[in-house]
């Protein structure tokens, strides 16, 4: 069987997929920069000895995904899991007085996600297999102040991947909504983070890969954010607008 | 590019210092630091002092930069990234039949530290170092170019970079040629011996014929025992060798196990009292043994606690080794020791071992003895050191700078004259403007500013 993850370079992408390449899966590396990819597609040959791909998408090239997603079915008739980990971070301060930051933001995000999602979902729908898993944010949970732009987007696509679930459930396909904690990888380097609450791409990838071969919905990763954010949804509107967050 | 600042230190934890540091994912974001900063290149901290801090620069950490490019199955030639491990080596090509050729005492460093460090192991006194086994790199230098280096191309380069503490450039990714095994056991023989004299006969003894030899000594037992220990000595296990059980494990995938010393004990733990004890507990528990250890076992006995150095509190600890001529070697440990033992200095863990020559130009090892020691830091402790400095230069001997955090300018020149002046003549053909320097080269006199 094979798993495709749509933005290569990711650490936590790279980490679960591990776990797949023990197995003896085909691992396909799917990025943006034309040669990323490939180097990741070489080092879990030489490492798992699995077979591996490099592909190339633009999440924000939405008119090149139909040909991606018909190439790679074409190709790999074995598809079985697909990891989609593309994200922006983004900045919010910037994000407030630039559009062009929350368009890509909000785009990079939700639109490419949802973009190439309809797509794979339509196939594995009509195939009656598969598992799509996506990268989500505690951040979707609720608003904040601090990062209100990326969390809007993130919760969007928690609502998008909750209804898609639903949809496809009759035709055994899973789909999982992965939410992060706070993981150790560039995007958040240099952040002033609590350290104990920073958990490696490698516990999150293993979560992940757990979760996808459980066939699970939603999970938080590491656990205890599930309680984190169940304390912070709780907290009433009326107290929740008026604090530093 | 991002940055973090913090302190930072080698993994002897002194001494610290703040730096900035930042995690280059390849090429693009060095030439990028480069442009503003000056650098020094980082794995994973295990040099002891602070080769890899850089107060006044960026230290360019390597954590990003860990994939395997190529593997030739049937050489055993591996090319990767400078941040790839002895553990991802271990880790992926052990099961296959190929094995690090030379290795330090923990899993944990990086091909680009292993190469900057001109790393040896148990058997430099038959292969030599690491370098021996590295046919090639790709350094980026401070212009912006990036030099293959190797001893047909470049080879001033190549020789100024193995052992040249990152001060020559970014090491990007490099060749390294694997030994074949067939076993991941090593045949493992400890030969107790009673006292120094009786430790330096069986040394000369029994290392030729011994791929791997190293000796443990206590060095605070006194007397008669004076100079007692321990002499290990192995060779690669051949399969058909190996009892039935561990025929059978042989082709398992392994599966490490560790335990983490989880924080910083408050106090010392290793003072006179327990430093005896542990060394007396070693030597009188041994035994004159021939058996079978599992490589892991072997090599890294220490990687089995994580953080092990956390037992030095936070002043942390001062790694000494120096490496003497063979001859009148015994001569000069057994002055250096007498010393120690004077300080009244004990050494959680000290060992000698012999070694061979090499050919990197500030590389440590020559022909000679090694012998290395640890140290809490502590009043008198670097006094110490210094003193030990000048039996070293004494016999015309040296210190590591992987594990130096005090030598000046003018005893490093001195212990490494004729070689220093050789190297900065490179280090001033390809960096004139030092864009590669580090706290300890600003220390020694190997980068101006």
């Amino acid at each position: 069987m094979s798993l495709l993850i749509l933005g290569a370079n990711s650490l936590i992408a790279q980490a679960a997929a591990s776990h797949f390449a023990e197995a003896g899966h085909e691992i396909i590396f799917a990025g943006r920069k034309q040669d990323e990819p490939e180097k990741y597609a070489n080092d879990f040959a030489i490492r798992y000895k699995c077979r591996t791909r490099a592909e190339y998408i633009d999440a924000l090239d939405y008119p090149s995904h139909k040909k991606f997603v018909e190439d790679i079915l074409a190709k790999t008739p074995e598809l079985e899991y697909i990891l989609i980990v593309f994200g922006y971070l983004g900045t919010q301060d910037k994000a407030q007085t630039d559009f062009t930051e929350a368009h890509r933001i909000i785009d990079t995000n939700f639109t490419g996600v949802v973009s190439v999602c309809e797509l794979f979902a339509a196939e594995f729908e009509s195939l009656k297999k598969g598992n799509i898993a996506v990268i989500s944010s505690v951040a979707g949970d609720r608003g904040r102040q601090s990062n209100y732009m990326y969390g809007s987007a993130k919760g969007g696509l928690t609502v998008y991947l909750s209804g898609l679930r639903n949809r496809l459930f009759k035709s055994g396909v899973n789909v999982l909504t992965i939410k992060p904690g706070f993981v150790n990888t560039p995007m958040t380097y240099g952040m002033p983070l609590p350290k104990p609450l920073v958990a490696s791409p490698e516990k999150v990838g293993k979560d992940i890969y757990k979760a996808m071969i459980k066939r699970k919905s939603v999970i938080y990763t590491p656990f205890y954010w599930r309680w984190i954010m169940f304390v912070i949804t709780s907290i009433p509107e009326f107290l929740f607008k008026k604090l530093k967050l | 590019m991002k940055f973090e600042e913090t302190e930072l230190s080698g993994f002897g934890k002194y001494p610290k210092a703040k730096c900035k540091i930042a995690q280059p994912s390849g090429l693009f974001d060095i030439s990028e630091i480069l442009k503003k900063n000056s650098v020094i290149p980082r794995g994973l901290g295990r040099s002891y002092g602070d080769a890899s801090l850089n107060v006044k620069g960026i230290v360019a950490e390597t954590a990003l930069m860990n994939r395997f490019i190529s593997f030739d199955e049937n050489k055993g030639i591996v090319k990767c990234e400078a941040g790839v491990t002895y553990k991802d080596l271990l880790d992926t090509f052990v099961i296959r039949g190929w094995f690090p050729a030379v290795t330090p005492g923990t899993k944990y460093v990086t091909m680009g530290g292993a190469i900057a460090s001109d790393v040896h192991g148990k058997n430099h006194h038959k292969v030599g170092s690491i370098s021996s086994f590295v046919s090639s790199f790709r350094l980026l230098t401070a212009t912006g170019d990036i030099i293959e280096c190797s001893r047909e191309n470049n080879s001033g380069l190549f020789w100024a970079t193995v052992g040249g503490m990152g001060l020559t450039g970014f090491i990007l990714d490099c060749e390294i040629q694997l030994k074949k095994i067939t076993s991941p056991y090593i045949f493992n023989k400890a030969i107790k011996l009673g006292n120094l004299d009786a430790l330096f006969e069986k040394i000369e003894e029994y290392s030729d014929n011994y791929h791997y030899s190293v000796a443990w000594i206590d060095v605070v037992a006194k007397g008669s025992s004076y100079g007692r220990g321990i002499l290990l000595l192995g060779n690669n296990a051949e399969i058909n060798e190996l009892p039935e059980k561990l025929k059978k494990r042989s082709q398992l995938k392994y599966i490490e196990k560790k335990i983490a010393v989880p924080f910083e004990i408050p106090f010392n733990t290793l003072n006179k009292l327990t430093v005896s004890l542990f060394n007396a507990g070693i030597y009188l528990t041994a035994r004159n043994t021939e058996d079978f250890q599992h490589y892991d076992k072997y090599f890294y006995p220490l990687d089995f606690v994580l953080d092990w150095n956390h037992i030095y509190s936070k002043s942390g600890l001062i790694q000494y080794q120096l490496n003497v001529p063979l001859e009148k070697g015994k001569e000069a440990i057994d002055k250096v020791l007498k010393k120690v033992v004077s300080y009244g200095g004990g050494s959680f863990l000290a060992v000698i071992k012999k070694m061979g020559n090499q050919e990197g130009i500030l590389s440590f090892p020559f022909e000679g003895y090694t012998l290395s020691m640890d140290f809490p830091v502590k009043k008198g402790t670097i006094e110490m050191c210094q003193q030990l400095d000048k039996i070293v230069m004494e016999y015309g001997g040296r210190t590591y700078l992987t594990k130096d955090s005090i030598l000046d300018e003018k005893t490093f020149k001195h212990m490494y004259s004729g070689l220093w002046e050789k190297w900065m003549k490179i280090k001033m053909k390809y960096d004139p403007n030092n864009k590669f320097t580090s706290d300890l080269g600003r220390r020694i006199g190997l980068c101006l500013s």
